[in-house]
């Protein structure tokens, strides 16, 4: 009853286009030729704010490099930017991406808990959502197992499994580690990953102290005393942000990596501001899922890096290549949708072709794994001076594929790595 | 008279939004209403009683978690005992914290509240494991009157019994409070406002009164944050902190704290004009700090003080 | 155990050195303004950016490097103009109103400064390279202590007993504790408190940014700095007695070192801890430790 009273009114109402919930916007024939719209979502302001820049760098390369090659199937692709902040803002402006500015897609996404709001949402409005960094983990567990239309980051927590893999094998000998990380799910799901992982290979490491400062402290000099005391072989190190330069060059101030190893997870997100001065050798530095310099590097990054430097005045940090990625598998989506169909995909077709697809990104091949989980490589490696810049770099690079790293769909985390066969060296 | 035609008329374009408007912009309208019950309640502490909270966003997030634990922990759906209990809370905390700030007034007031306001949010934040960190808890569904609405797609169930369901906790909350203010008590409470001196001396107990406003004000910010918390489907942090309570106050100000519907004025003008800056200048902020100054220069009686000014201005110049 | 005391002592000094700079900023405008200035933490990190900039071309200009304070105070004591600019231009407006509004002023300003900070430097953080380490360390019973924090520890004690003089040996000073308290008296004296407002004010601010300049070396700067350290310079006035110099001294000193103690006895509390004295002092004891009475 109800809801023919609302469609005859919704007819009643004046001419004005009146959207109706499930549509999926006007068909797809009718605006053949006309710019494809896709969605982007960012951090503007706040600590991840350069993150959200660099996503947003990567996907505006993109879309230059697509548009000059003619677009997606003949179609320009537009972009219209809306800013991430709070869940209930982020929420706001995701609807209003989808109903109102009507895109096919919407990418981005970088903090969690931003983005395990978004998640059912994405699902609801039935159109297809790759998250850049995002996952929809609460912890380290998975809180939507068989997701339609959302498309998730790598799980959080691989980099420090990673980390706690070269641990073992570069610092061999270790017996004791003190941990700090942000107080938020990220620092803490890090930590215990790490030291689950770490256990496995080195059985009787002690884990002496953890230290959880607010995120976005700009002072850790009351930490680093409290690091010093504890006296520990090794210090592992979750930051990402501009807080991860200052402890870094504070910790070298009173001398502490002269006694003590360090392991920064994450510390190559902000990359070029770990200056030599302040930064040593020997440290083992993660990049997360690109690392610019990479010997072993492709053409596309090489160009990439050379004209990011030249537009931004800095070298681009591994959030480019998430923001790359997804760009670029949804073009290849649609592509391979459309080659089935003979005509521009609807959204559907769209998200089921984006299951297991592998594209060329930046840092190298990377796939939507069958549950939408990113699958891509993890880039550390232990930091030199020896190169033409003023910020350190690593030497040997080891690359890790989330293959080996990340836990397979359907598992629960402690419970993978506590099945691993380790063979202690 | 014109007033009531007016409010008539925002009323029945209201009941009308979301046969009309586009789904987006009815949307809108679910934080709309949620904060105009919050700032129904701020609004009798801050333009009847005359004290600013700063630390208002503490019952917000007091109400948005109660009704994230009672259905994602406890397995309580209905809508109408998360209000209750929301409420309830709030008037549980607030009675205490309360006692504690109405000692002082002005700034003093002011900082007390934020004190405890950063107290919740750095709790929050710190019990990770009570309450989901920076990550939060799911405001699952709730169920409105008993119907649980769970086969409904999202945005037909928000934009369609939710809307009016907030809406008609909106229209009680505006009768309930119209009825305090306008009562003896509202009276006594303009009077300790006006002269706590001369309240005294007519034995009206200044810091009762002041008392029982904020813990008045603190249930309405707990159920406003009740409401705010289904379209979202996740109740984090960020909701108790402190530039939280700054934009609540802001909300009050440019609509006008003098008038009684002049915050829900502010409510709606706040959000609508967000939606719009945010998605044509990326540096909001700036745009909306240049807002608040003028007010606070230009117009401190907020959009409802330059509207009366002009009914003013109408009729001296009829005359 | 001597290690120990005196890592936890010197860390919670230093921190406490620029949490002083910034409260110290907020209690002069409070004590003669009655204006709680919310915006003192954008100050602060528009202090940093500043100095992060002069240094910079202080570098590329050749300066040597181990003059670059001079040229570091001097911008964040420049960068104090803007408190001139505020003063002038947004909070003369509104002395005559309820102290709400002059809050919710700042309150403004601190949004527009935030968006600002990121148009003008954009939103990567910023930092000064290795200027941190010129210095050195010096081993204080068997801890090493970055020689800048010694300068930076010195520098604040220093301006503290400047303003010291300041308010209480000079005619500005006699003037400024007047207008204090009593504005009206002090007008039918002959006291321009036009002038008296904006020198205030500007100073408050300056003693932001300068403390902002002073901490950059050491740190980065990120653009949410102030809404971060408003919180704790918020603790700081609040534990000292608001409008008073001596509370902005000892409460900084304490919120330093007792988080300090709080990061190395049990890290858990840390800033939990300062908000539960924060509610104490202000239960027990509210107008602080050398606030005036006023209910």
């Amino acid at each position: 009853m109800r809801t023919t009273r609302r469609s005859f009114l919704r007819l009643a109402s004046t001419g004005a286009a009146v959207a109706t919930v499930r549509l999926d916007g006007p068909p797809a024939r009718a605006q053949a030729g006309g710019p494809v719209k896709v969605g982007v979502l960012t951090i503007r302001a706040g600590i991840a704010a350069p993150v959200g820049a660099a996503g947003l760098r990567g996907t505006e390369w993109w879309v230059d490099r697509v548009n000059r090659a003619g677009g997606i199937l003949g179609r320009t692709v537009q972009l219209v930017v809306e800013e991430e902040s709070n869940p209930k803002d982020t929420v706001e402006r995701y609807r209003k991406l989808v109903l109102q500015d009507k895109v096919q897609a919407v990418l981005g996404g970088i903090s969690t808990g931003v983005t395990l709001a978004l998640g059912p949402v994405a699902e609801d409005l039935a159109t297809p959502w790759l998250s850049w960094d995002g996952t929809t983990q609460k912890g380290v567990e998975e809180t939507m197992p068989h997701p339609t239309w959302a498309f998730k980051s790598v799980d959080n927590e691989v980099e420090a499994i990673v980390a706690g893999m070269l641990t073992a094998k570069y610092f061999k000998g270790i017996k004791t580690v003190a941990g700090i990380g942000n107080d938020y799910s990220y620092g803490h799901d890090c930590w215990e990953s790490y030291k689950a992982v770490l256990k496995k290979y080195a059985p009787d490491v002690r884990f002496v102290l953890e230290l959880f400062p607010k995120l976005g402290v700009t002072d850790f000099t009351s930490h680093i005393a409290a690091i010093q005391q504890s006296k520990a072989d090794l210090l592992m190190c979750s930051f990402w942000s501009g807080d991860a330069t200052i402890i870094m060059k504070q910790a070298t101030a009173v001398g502490l990596f002269k006694t003590m190893k360090g392991v920064f997870t994450t510390a190559g997100g902000v990359h070029d501001s770990l200056k030599k001065e302040f930064t040593p050798e020997g440290l083992l530095l993660g990049y997360n899922t690109m690392y610019f310099d990479d010997p072993k590097g492709s053409a596309l990054l090489k160009q990439f890096v050379r004209e990011y430097k030249a537009r931004h005045g800095e070298y681009p940090p591994y959030e480019c290549d998430h923001a790359y990625f997804c760009a670029e598998s949804y073009k290849a989506a649609v592509e391979k949708a459309a080659a089935q169909s003979g005509k521009w995909p609807e959204k559907a077709a769209v998200a089921r072709a984006l299951e297991g697809i592998e594209v060329e990104s930046l840092s190298g091949r990377r796939s939507w794994r069958e549950d939408h989980v990113q699958m891509c490589a993890f880039y550390q490696g232990i930091t030199t001076h020896r190169n033409p810049y003023d910020f350190a770099t690593i030497s040997p690079v080891e690359v890790v594929s989330t293959k080996v790293a990340m836990k397979p769909a359907g598992t629960k985390l402690f419970d993978w790595i506590n099945s691993w066969k380790v063979s202690r060296g | 008279m014109s007033g009531r035609l007016v409010l008539a008329a925002a009323l029945g374009a209201i009941v009308l939004a979301p046969l009309a408007a586009s789904t987006y912009h009815v949307l809108l309208m679910l934080p709309f209403m949620a904060y105009a019950v919050a700032l129904l309640g701020l609004n009798l502490l801050f333009g009847y009683t005359g004290l600013v909270s700063f630390g208002h966003a503490l019952f917000l997030g007091i109400g948005a978690y109660t009704g994230a634990v009672l259905t994602s922990v406890c397995g309580v759906r209905s809508m109408e005992v998360i209000l209750v209990a929301a409420g309830a809370l709030g008037a549980l905390v607030a009675a205490p914290v309360g006692a504690l700030c109405v000692r002082y007034v002005k700034i003093y007031f002011g900082m007390l509240t934020l004190a405890f306001g950063m107290v919740f949010y750095t709790f929050v934040l710190k019990f990770y494991r009570l309450t989901g960190g920076d990550e939060g808890m799911p405001f699952l569904r709730p169920a409105l009157l008993g119907w649980s609405l769970e086969r409904m797609p999202k945005t037909d169930y928000l934009v369609g019994p939710y809307y009016y369901y907030s809406l008609a906790v909106l229209v009680l909350a505006t009768l309930a409070m119209w009825r305090v203010v306008g009562s003896p008590f509202g009276l006594c409470l303009k009077t300790v406002r006006d002269n706590p001196t001369k309240a005294e001396t007519l034995g009206i107990g200044v810091a009762r009164y002041r008392w029982y406003a904020f813990v008045i004000s603190a249930v309405y910010a707990a159920v406003g944050g009740a409401l705010l918390g289904p379209p979202t489907g996740n109740v984090d942090p960020t909701l108790a902190y402190w530039t939280q309570s700054g934009n609540i106050v802001f909300m009050t100000l440019l609509g006008g704290f003098a008038s009684f519907f002049g915050p829900i004025l502010g409510a709606f003008v706040f959000i609508y004009l967000q939606d719009w800056v945010m998605s044509v200048v990326p540096f909001w902020r700036l745009v909306f700090g240049a807002i608040l100054a003028s007010i606070v220069i230009v117009a401190p009686g907020g959009l409802a003080g330059l509207w009366e000014r002009r009914a003013v201005e109408r009729e001296a110049s009829r005359a | 155990m001597i290690q120990q005391v005196v890592g936890v002592v010197m860390s919670g000094v230093f921190h406490a050195s620029i949490l002083f700079l910034v409260s110290a900023g907020l209690q002069v405008v409070f004590g003669v303004q009655k204006i709680f200035n919310l915006a003192c933490g954008s100050f602060y990190a528009l202090g940093a950016y500043v100095g992060v900039s002069a240094v910079g071309w202080y570098a590329a200009a050749g300066g040597p490097p181990a003059l670059f304070i001079v040229p570091l105070a001097v911008a964040g004591l420049a960068a104090g103009g803007v408190g001139l600019v505020v003063e002038r231009g947004l909070l003369r407006f509104v002395y005559d109103r309820d102290e709400t509004f002059q809050l919710l002023l700042t309150f403004a300003v601190v949004l527009m400064m935030e968006d600002a900070i990121r148009m003008t430097w954009g939103t990567s953080p910023r930092s000064t390279s290795g200027l941190y380490l010129v210095y050195g360390g010096v081993s204080v019973l068997g801890t090493t202590v970055p020689v800048y924090n010694l300068i930076v520890i010195g520098a604040s004690l220093a301006i503290a007993l400047v303003i010291g003089w300041l308010l209480t040996r000079t005619a500005f000073g006699r003037i400024i504790r007047a207008t204090a308290d009593n504005r009206e008296m002090a007008e039918a004296l002959g006291v321009d408190v036009r002038r008296v407002f904006a020198g205030v004010f500007t100073l408050g601010t300056a003693l932001g940014t300068l403390g902002g300049a002073l901490v950059i070396p050491a740190t980065a700067a990120m653009s949410e700095m102030g809404i971060e350290l408003i919180v704790e310079a918020f603790a700081v006035v609040v534990i000292g007695g608001l409008g008073s110099m001596r509370g902005a001294f000892v409460g900084a000193l304490s919120v330093g070192i007792l988080r300090a103690i709080a990061i190395s006895v049990y890290p858990k509390l840390e800033m939990l801890l300062i908000y539960l004295i924060v509610i104490a002092v202000l239960v027990l004891r509210p107008r602080g430790l050398f606030g005036e009475a006023r209910a």
